[in-house]
């Protein structure tokens, strides 16, 4: 049965973010008041990877259970696309490290937050947030091209890692690209395939549409209207492997069997819970 | 009655060190037998592999119920809140809090998980008699064979059962509210002969599975013996995925 490799060191999973970068997520999203979608853009990529890291983490040390590439696309002014692996010494060709040395490269900030005190109230701590990256949002969304890059990279990923779990795409966009049709990049990455499968992507849709919310829909119709590039970008997406549907209902997400991995401003942090590197932290006893 | 002295086989991960195994097992049997007292405890836990410092949270508690008696005939959540509380301190003084990184403080903050599975003997007033008590949280399994037939396959009874969320103990009380419902009990009288078997999840699933399929895995396991014996038949078994690759441990008693 495919997407049932075992997740371990020695046979890592990867998950690949693509961030947008264009001009255009300098706008405001819907329904969060003073919010742009480059803030949330980074904020989504930042939960995931706090999430990822807190997964691996055993407390002193991070076990490498999954590789890591990050890639930020824009255009400069003259329209030519600005393709860049936003990790230290990586590049969109080989944009990979494990999570062991992604963990390393967060800068921490200091937050104040309000937590439950165990009694019924409310005690505010300080509490350490990892950033790894900023927002930032200029000009053109050469999409179609970063797909191309990214499906280069996980090609040269599945070539090192022939038998692990197929790796994961993950592109956090409004859409709007101006560079062709990204439904056509997008096939050829997940035409690409380890022998536990073919590979994966997963799309955070940010807009500027006030809608509902929409967490991992079944069909375009239940995707929000309003925004012309949503149907595209659930269409770009994969539908989630069986045994990802089953860790997602275990947390109480409507999911079907024909869910993507689409979410319309909305988070993906549950994303993470759906693979498997052990038994869960999480209890269910709460 | 007597209790032989137990026999106990356990494994990492493979690909894991030892020192990375998460599981944790303890058999105490007392010098004599004392009428109303405790016999014997054994006790099984399974740290969550995800939760950090599982290791020595499923060694505290391991420990704790074999030296800690927990009185299972009057058991409540009360009692079994305050029985888990010198454990949860003896992990959190454990804990290097001042040198975690970032990940380990917010991994921490939530505490370690584990299942725990113990079970105690006593004789009654009538020394030909010999009750057992177990406690389980989670999926770790006690199982019970007589003349060649399981009588008992407890608190999982069937190979579907298994998966990756079993319920868990935490180390941090808050985390513990539902707890006290999902503890199952369950007592019961040793026969002579009967072979009492304590596992973690993933021998305890393979014992069903086989089972299933007609076959009598006790036998394999009372026969096998510590050491490359074992370690070869759990890797053939791992080699074939008929046996989940996680932390494996078994504890075999028989009752004469």
């Amino acid at each position: 049965m495919p997407y049932t490799a075992d997740i371990s060191r020695t046979n890592p999973a990867c998950f690949l973010f693509l961030i947008d970068q264009s001009g255009s997520m300098t706008s405001p999203l819907a329904g969060q008041p003073g919010q742009l979608k480059k803030d949330q853009a980074a904020q989504a990529l930042n939960r995931v990877l706090d999430e990822i890291s807190l997964r691996c983490s055993r407390g002193m040390d991070v076990r490498d259970y999954f590789h890591i590439g990050i890639i930020g696309y824009k255009t400069d002014y003259t329209g030519t696309a600005a393709i860049a692996s936003l990790l230290d010494a990586t590049t969109p060709q080989q944009p990979f490290l494990p999570i062991s040395q992604v963990v390393e490269l967060a800068e921490i900030e200091e937050r104040q937050a309000k937590e439950s005190d165990g009694a019924g109230g409310l005690v505010e701590v300080t509490r350490r947030f990892p950033v790894w990256v900023q927002p930032t949002a200029e000009y053109g969304t050469p999409m179609c091209q970063t797909l191309d890059l990214a499906s280069r990279a996980i090609q040269d990923w599945i070539a090192q890692n022939p038998d692990s779990f197929p790796p994961i795409v993950i592109n956090i966009s409004d859409g709007m690209p101006t560079d062709g049709d990204p439904v056509i990049s997008a096939q050829r990455i997940t035409d690409l395939q380890t022998s536990d499968g073919n590979a994966l992507i997963f799309n955070i849709h940010l807009s500027n549409i006030n809608a509902i919310p929409c967490q991992y829909p079944g069909s375009v119709s239940e995707v929000p209207q309003g925004d012309e590039y949503a149907p595209m970008m659930f269409r770009m997406s994969s539908i989630l492997p069986e045994s990802s549907r089953r860790q997602a209902a275990s947390l109480d997400l409507p999911v079907n069997e024909n869910s993507r991995g689409y979410v319309f401003n909305a988070n993906m942090e549950s994303l993470v819970q759906f693979l498997d590197i052990g038994t869960r932290a999480a209890s269910n006893l709460h | 009655m007597r209790l032989r002295p137990p026999k106990k086989l356990w494994a990492p991960k493979a690909g894991n060190p030892p020192d990375e195994y998460e599981d944790a097992s303890k058999v105490v049997y007392p010098h004599r037998l004392a009428p109303g007292g405790d016999v014997a405890r054994a006790a099984v836990a399974d740290g969550a592999s995800e939760s950090a410092f599982a290791k020595s949270w499923a060694k505290i508690l391991a420990d704790a119920f074999v030296e800690n008696p927990l009185d299972l005939s009057n058991l409540n959540a009360p009692a079994l809140t305050d029985w888990l509380a010198p454990c949860q301190k003896q992990w959190n003084d454990a804990v290097p809090w001042q040198r975690l990184p970032w990940h380990g403080e917010a991994k921490a903050r939530n505490g370690a998980m584990a299942t725990l599975l113990g079970v105690t003997f006593h004789e009654k007033q009538n020394r030909r008699r010999l009750i057992w008590q177990a406690i389980a949280v989670g999926d770790c399994c006690l199982f019970i064979v007589n003349d060649g037939r399981l009588t008992l396959s407890w608190p999982l009874g069937h190979s579907a059962q298994f998966n990756n969320n079993p319920l868990l103990i935490c180390s941090n009380p808050a985390n513990n509210q539902g707890l006290w419902p999902r503890t199952s009990q369950i007592s019961g009288e040793c026969r002579p002969g009967d072979v009492i078997i304590l596992t973690s999840d993933a021998l305890a699933q393979w014992i069903l599975q086989e089972r299933e399929a007609g076959r009598q895995p006790w036998q394999t396991l009372t026969h096998l013996k510590p050491g490359q014996e074992w370690a070869d038949w759990l890797q053939s078994r791992r080699a074939g995925r008929a046996i989940r690759n996680d932390d494996a441990t078994i504890l075999i008693i028989e009752v004469q």
